[in-house]
């Protein structure tokens, strides 16, 4: 932590990424580019390179928009700072997501936004299938990689085995490779 | 209702699993909340999957929706808390290891060599979600056309989802 860091006061933490939280619509990307220009450019909280490590590891540890967050809230302003960093970030899209939820669960029956949701259902399926072909695109190289994904994808749907099974299965393989290029290099 | 205890456990366990961009959340939470313990229906799970795409925040938001559907709004607060505890706790952790973090390769490769089954588990997702829950001509021609447009323009998925939305009133 940086002497001149540790005059940021956390409630400046807090506004600042509940206004990422806020205004970042476009999701993942488009949200790192966006606390990229507020914390590195705009306040130079952070350094880019620094940035950039942070966002490595926010991407191999699941939300990396929220990570990035908690790992930039930590380098200003250590644990306080990363929680405070976190939950503003998070706060704003969980107020939407209950007021949607309980419009939702209140009017479910409502015609028209049945109909409205009968639209977007289609739509969210091809989200999925967008996504799964990016990613593949990018993460599948090689024989092995591909025996993978369609080893994942059968087990699941054709043999109905439990997701969470499967990814730990996966895990279990990958670090067995791993040290076993270690050993062999 | 399910009791609070309950939805933290199950949402801190997901919350601990759930590696690669978030995604892998899809086929979990649908696994979990419609096949295992029945609170919502695949309907119900795919408007959530639209209604926390409405939002900045990243898609496991759904953990809010899901949530709330099982306890109300508390239920909602704790299943959001809980599913990004885990992955917080370790952010805090690296980055107070960052400096010694780097060479620890291992990690970072057996995490990346498990991605691929991540790509063939949300493949799987849409798979799934897709044979029980879409139906009739033109559920596809909205399939096809959001497709051509999440993949090939830059159009943000919330505008493309509001989008659906309106059509959807228009045409049904």
């Amino acid at each position: 932590m940086n002497g001149n860091l540790s005059k940021v006061s956390l409630a400046e933490l807090f506004f600042t990424f509940a206004k990422i939280g806020l205004t970042g619509f476009g999701g993942g990307m488009a949200i790192v580019a966006l606390t990229e220009r507020i914390c590195v450019k705009e306040k130079g909280w952070i350094s880019s390179e620094e940035f950039m490590h942070g966002l490595a590891f926010g991407q191999i540890l699941g939300p990396f928009s929220l990570n990035v967050s908690t790992f930039i809230g930590h380098h200003v302003r250590g644990i306080a700072g990363g929680i405070v960093a976190a939950i503003g970030f998070i706060l704003p899209s969980f107020l939407l997501v209950s007021l949607f939820s309980w419009l939702y669960f209140t009017f479910h029956k409502l015609p028209q936004l049945q109909a409205a949701l009968k639209g977007t259902n289609p739509v969210v399926i091809a989200l999925i299938v967008v996504v799964a072909i990016d990613m593949g695109r990018k993460q599948i190289k090689g024989i092995s990689s591909m025996i993978m994904a369609l080893a994942a994808f059968c087990a699941t749907v054709f043999f109905k085995f439990n997701a969470a099974w499967v990814l730990l299965a996966a895990a279990a393989w990958s670090l067995g490779i791993s040290i076993y290029r270690r050993e062999s290099n | 209702m399910p009791a609070l205890l309950t939805l933290a456990w199950i949402y801190f366990r997901i919350g601990l699993i759930f590696v690669g961009g978030g995604y892998v959340l899809i086929p979990l939470l649908n696994h979990i909340m419609v096949d295992q313990y029945h609170w919502l229906s695949l309907r119900e799970f795919l408007d959530g999957l639209a209604i926390s795409q409405l939002t900045p925040g990243p898609l496991a938001m759904l953990a809010t929706f899901t949530g709330f559907r099982a306890g109300g709004f508390w239920g909602g607060l704790v299943a959001t808390v809980f599913i990004f505890i885990p992955c917080c706790v370790l952010m805090l952790i690296i980055g107070r290891n960052y400096h010694r973090l780097k060479n620890i390769d291992i990690i970072r490769h057996t995490l990346d060599g498990l991605l691929p089954a991540v790509v063939g588990l949300v493949a799987a997702a849409a798979w799934n979600l897709g044979a029980t829950s879409l139906s009739g001509f033109k559920e596809f021609i909205l399939l096809a056309a959001g497709f051509v447009i999440l993949k090939w323009t830059k159009l943000s998925p919330m505008v493309v989802i509001l989008g659906a939305g309106g059509i959807g009133l228009l045409i049904n």
